[in-house]
């Protein structure tokens, strides 16, 4: 709340709210960008504020799983220890439960990696929009610092902070889905009979005037789903998170007073303490099924046996 | 009367029958592991994938709902 910058004048505080809480979960503004960068292809590749998330998340994964991962192995057998255990213990569960029974035993080695890719980046960049680092900021250069609108860190403090919960970057991620289903069907099958697959064999051939169309339209469906899921459930929690916090500013305009604002707190705030909560085991929970769905549509293309 | 009022009754709507759906199947996996605690493990794998593809039906209509409300 603290960190939405302009204040529109002369609106009242009902009109604020709603602006407040997009503001806090889309991305910047492209033309207040945090880097300035030229134009390339006609793109403006100028650094906005997900752009920043996603390359913060590159790094958080880089020092957490990689790095430590590199080493690990650099040293040859050796007993884990400290972060390795932690990081064996998903790589087994993802391996295990997750990859081997979509996938099948002959594959699972071949399609772990990219899996594991996917659920270490959504998890690092569900759970960094947990991390209320921001508002921290913004709060003290409120009350602290009080730079001028156009300084780094006043830019710095526009847009939201979770990168999953931008529909373009969990549509780049549904995208690799959907040619990792086709790179999956054709080296199990052959560039044709991957196609061929599509469609179950031996029906009577009226069927396959519904059913081709279908099956042509669920290629498309299923990575649109799974971009619209992971995208709508990280911003879904955020606003929901957002609304119940506004209420105090809600309930302070309806009744002219501040007591009514500060007793609408001591509702608010445990509730949305609460759904907090809930927020993380929603970020947990949709890393696990953006890798459990990608698992299951690639073993699809593999097994084909309807 | 605009169309965007009833908006919020669609949104209802979704959130009953998301809520029927994913009700029963806990209902079930509850009951069925109940009977049976020793394949807790397959019943929840089992449950698990529809349980998703339910949510995502439901996420999806609440974002063209959403959608709709702000174009």
């Amino acid at each position: 709340m603290i960190s939405g910058g302009e204040q529109a004048h002369g609106s009242s505080v009902m009109d604020q709210v709603g602006d407040n809480i997009i503001h806090h979960v889309s991305n910047s503004d492209i033309h207040h960008p945090i880097v300035h960068l030229p134009h390339l292809f006609g793109i403006d590749m100028s650094v906005t504020k997900h752009v920043m998330m996603l390359w913060v998340v590159a790094v958080l994964v880089s020092v957490v799983v990689i790095i430590p991962i590199r080493r690990f192995l650099r040293k040859g057998s050796g007993v884990p220890t400290g972060m390795i255990n932690a990081i064996e213990s998903i790589v087994k569960f993802i391996r295990d439960s997750i990859v081997k029974p979509n996938v099948g035993s002959k594959w699972v080695m071949m399609w772990t990696p990219l899996l594991l890719t996917f659920f270490f980046f959504i998890l690092f960049a569900n759970a960094i929009g947990m991390i209320p680092i921001f508002d921290v900021l913004g709060l003290s250069d409120r009350f602290l610092f009080h730079t001028n609108p156009e300084s780094f860190l006043n830019r710095l403090l526009h847009g939201g902070v979770t990168a999953t919960g931008n529909f373009n970057v969990t549509a780049g991620l549904a995208t690799i889905t959907f040619f990792s289903i086709m790179v999956a069907g054709t080296l199990a099958h052959g560039f044709i009979n991957h196609w061929k697959n599509l469609a179950p064999k031996g029906l009577a051939w009226p069927v396959y005037i519904i059913l081709i169309p279908i099956e042509l339209m669920g290629l498309l469906v299923k990575p649109f789903a799974l971009t619209m899921r992971l995208a709508a459930n990280m911003t879904g929690g955020h606003i929901a998170l957002l609304a119940l916090l506004s209420l105090m500013a809600i309930f302070g305009e309806m009744f002219h007073s501040t007591a009514a604002g500060v007793g609408v707190a001591f509702i608010s705030v445990p509730m949305a303490a609460a759904i907090s909560g809930l927020e993380i085991i929603v970020v947990l929970v949709q890393a696990y099924v953006f890798t459990l769905l990608t698992s299951v549509f690639i073993g699809m293309a593999i097994n084909v046996d309807h | 009367m605009e169309a965007t009022a009833f908006l919020p009754i669609g949104m209802g709507l979704i959130v009953i029958g998301a809520g029927i759906g994913i009700g029963k199947f806990a209902a079930a996996a509850a009951e069925s592991i109940a009977r049976q605690p020793e394949a807790a493990d397959k019943i929840t794998g089992a449950v698990n994938l529809p349980l998703f593809l339910l949510e995502g039906v439901a996420i999806l209509a609440e974002v063209f709902t959403f959608l709709m409300l702000i174009l």
